[in-house]
């Protein structure tokens, strides 16, 4: 068992590639620096992201999961990113059933050039993570 | 085993700058022992000609059928690679990238961590390739003809410069004469010529153009198909005709509202509008009794607005020079944010127009058939003022044309929260509405002066021109496409996509399915989540590809 300090958590954030992808390229052209655990999924929208998709990451060992869309009302497809935060819930739900901790989904919002922002949710989530320790689905697996 | 994908990688140090940080040739050999990947080369200027020709060579030698590439972010150059890989005979589809330099190199500057984290990137890139899709182009052709809806000035303006680029327009305006709100203004703010004149200029070229057909008293009543072949349906008299077009303009601009509740107030002979002074000020010769003091109220019920200050300012000024009276306006918050505002503010002063902030509305009374209005003057520390004036203009909040929300339902164009119409994304694509092919401009979406307007309804055309000058538009072909044999028909998807994108078909002459219109479609993927079937698959972003990503997931390559 490593120690509790040493765990590194597999973070998974599908990106908007309207927004948030962007964000992620600012931070890097700013020189802003986040936790490297965090995994950049490229999606065209928030709203491609689907419960099956955050289910298969934790089952495939992610310990959080993160889906970044564009601010409200900035949706380039209308909708795309409130589906996202219904999805979330969902997800939120469906494994606080299963007696895993929903915290371990989020969703935020960005705009593309809110790199600063970007790496500061990274983090934050990176911390929360780290505290709730790795997902029982990985250890169990 | 045998499937068939030679995969290869193709890695780009960025001028060399990225070499400094870490070990390219380590990355390579590492790569080099994964399956299926046949070629692995590092280049220092993928962007560059002479390196994509490389590139291109390296593909076709190698018989390269999946191409990773591993430079700087998707955002900047996908494109051109896409060119390459499609120069290089293979689907331009076939591509991957892994953004190692904004998103790695540049983020982590822990050269360990970053080398570790680039070639997960790789690995991803490399996961993600295997079950990538091709997808062809073709080229539709489509009608050039542009549907100009609402002959204001945006429009008028809009259905010119489409007629200077040679499309063939026609403008329908609903009321029995072109020029919208200007035909009731006395004159405009900053513009030095008469609005009467603007529009006269106007009208002569609309009336010279071979390419604008107007259609006055006409209305629209809806539209089938879609961008490129839309066609609508049109109302005149006791007559309706059907048109195709390739794209449609909304310049149907905006009508103002006096909202009594907001103001506690009725309308009455003292007590008008904004529009109504406009119209006595436009007759002002048959103004009987000359009101000796006039005040403004703005700022009330319209946060927002930019043009309300505007006509309050320029119709305190109009007044003053042409009656010569007490002038006041009371404000909460003047706004002078548009071109030449501060300084029709500072000429409302010298003239001697007075202004009274205030922080709690006024409250306003009437004694004698006169009125009585009791402020507190933030600049006078609060101090109460009570100011008689024989005519007050109230303020009026801009509102869509009352058909906008029958028209944006039956059209499926999105609404923002007062009702005017949304674009697409108000940032990126500001002409642009939820639909290929249908464009807004001047009032019916945001809030301009003529001058902003102008502008707008040259954007507009230039979009529509760029849409369809050639007589053909490139699309990819079912790029997401439904498939026939699972779609239940239920529906689902056409209700869920943003863009109107999906459509009924009948396919064997029996099963009714949905079937998406490659023009229409902006490749979002909503209606792949929605549809119970699963029938539906993005080929860029289809199940397959984004689950290969978390393959890599708890282990570095
Ligand atoms: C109170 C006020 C004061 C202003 N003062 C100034 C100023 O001082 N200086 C300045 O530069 N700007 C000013 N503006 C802004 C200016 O009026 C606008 O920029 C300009 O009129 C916008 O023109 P438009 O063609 O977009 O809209 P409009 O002028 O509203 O024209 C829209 C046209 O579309 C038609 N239409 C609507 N619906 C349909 C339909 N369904 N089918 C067919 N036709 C339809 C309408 O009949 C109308 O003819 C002011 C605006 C307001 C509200
Ligand atoms: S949601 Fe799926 S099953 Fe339903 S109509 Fe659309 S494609 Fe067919
Ligand atoms: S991907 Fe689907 S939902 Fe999105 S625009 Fe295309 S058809 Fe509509």
């Amino acid at each position: 068992m490593k120690a509790k300090g040493a765990f590194l958590p597999d973070i998974v954030a599908f990106c908007c590639a309207q927004s948030a992808y962007q964000a992620a390229d600012t931070a890097g052209s700013m020189r802003i620096t986040y936790p490297e655990n965090i995994r950049v999924i490229r999606v065209p929208c928030a709203g491609r992201v689907d419960v099956l998709h955050i289910l298969r990451a934790f089952e495939k060992g992610a310990d959080g999961v993160l889906v970044l869309g564009c601010h409200e009302e900035a949706c380039r497809h209308l909708s795309g990113n409130i589906r996202a935060k219904n999805r979330v819930q969902r997800v939120n739900t469906l494994l606080q059933e299963v007696g895993i901790d929903g915290k371990r989904v989020e969703m935020f919002t960005l705009a593309p050039n809110q790199g600063s922002r970007f790496a500061r949710i990274a983090n934050e989530v990176n911390e929360r993570i780290k505290e709730l320790g790795p997902s029982p689905v990985k250890s169990g697996a | 085993m045998d499937n068939g994908l030679k995969l290869g990688v193709f890695l780009c140090d960025c001028g060399g700058t990225l070499s400094k940080v870490t070990d390219f040739s380590a990355i390579k050999a590492k790569l080099q022992k994964l399956s299926d990947v046949t070629y692995v080369g590092i280049s220092h200027d993928l962007c560059l000609k002479r390196a994509q020709q490389a590139m291109q060579k390296d593909i076709k030698d190698k018989g390269i059928n999946r191409v990773v590439v591993a430079a700087c972010s998707p955002e900047l150059h996908e494109n051109d690679f896409m060119n390459v890989v499609q120069s290089a005979g293979v689907n331009r589809h076939l591509l991957s990238m892994a953004n190692i330099r904004e998103q790695c190199f540049w983020a982590h500057p822990d050269k360990g961590k970053a080398a570790k984290k680039a070639m997960t990137q790789i690995g991803m890139a490399i996961n993600r390739a295997r079950f990538l899709e091709p997808v062809e182009q073709t080229q539709i052709s489509v009608n050039k003809d542009v549907l100009v809806i609402g002959g204001g000035i945006t429009g008028i303006q809009a259905a010119i410069e489409l007629s200077n680029l040679n499309l063939k327009t026609t403008l329908v305006e609903k009321e029995a004469t072109l020029g919208g709100k200007l035909n009731r203004f006395a004159n405009l703010y900053p513009v030095q010529v008469s609005p009467e004149e603007v529009l006269a200029t106007k009208l002569k070229q609309v009336a010279e153009s071979q390419n604008i057909y107007v259609l006055t008293s006409a209305e629209l009543i809806d539209v089938s198909g879609e961008v490129g072949n839309f066609s609508a349906r049109i109302k005149r008299g006791n007559g309706e005709f059907v048109r195709n077009f390739g794209a449609i303009i909304f310049a149907t601009g905006y009508t103002t509202q006096f909202s009594s509740q907001i103001y506690g107030l009725e309308l009455s002979n003292n007590i008008i509008t904004q529009s109504q002074l406009e119209e006595m000020l436009k007759s002002s010769s048959e103004v009987k009794q000359i009101p000796k003091s006039v005040c403004f109220v703005t700022d009330i019920s319209d946060e927002h607005s930019r043009v309300s200050p505007l006509s309050a300012l320029r119709n305190a000024l109009g007044i003053k020079e042409k009656f010569r009276g007490e002038v006041c306006v009371l404000c909460q918050n003047l706004k002078v944010d548009g071109a030449g505002l501060e300084k029709l503010y500072r000429d409302c002063r010298n003239k001697g127009v007075l202004f009274i902030k205030f922080d709690n509305s006024p409250r306003i009374s009437k004694q004698d058939g006169k009125i009585k209005i009791e402020v507190e003057d933030v600049l006078m520390s609060g101090e109460q003022v009570t100011l008689p004036c024989d005519l007050l203009v109230v303020e009026e909040t801009s509102v869509p044309p009352l058909d906008s929300k029958v028209l944006g339902s039956t059209l499926y164009m999105g609404l923002d929260a007062q009702g005017f119409y949304q674009e697409n994304n108000v940032h990126l694509y500001p002409t642009a509405s939820n639909r290929e092919g249908i464009f807004f401009a001047g009032n019916c979406h945001a809030d301009l002066d003529l001058m902003q307007a102008l502008t707008d309804a040259s954007n507009v055309a230039l979009s529509a021109y760029q849409l369809l000058a050639q007589g053909k538009i490139a699309v990819e072909a079912e790029k997401v496409m439904v498939d026939p044999n699972k779609c239940r028909f239920c529906l689902t998807c056409i209700r869920a996509c943003p863009h109107h994108a999906i459509q009924e078909a009948k396919v064997n002459h029996e099963k009714m399915v949905a079937q998406i219109a490659d023009l229409a479609c902006q490749g979002c993927g909503i209606c792949a989540v929605v549809c119970p079937a699963k029938a539906i698959k993005p080929k860029d972003w289809s199940d397959e590809q984004i689950l290969a990503e978390f393959e890599l997931l708890g282990e570095y390559v």
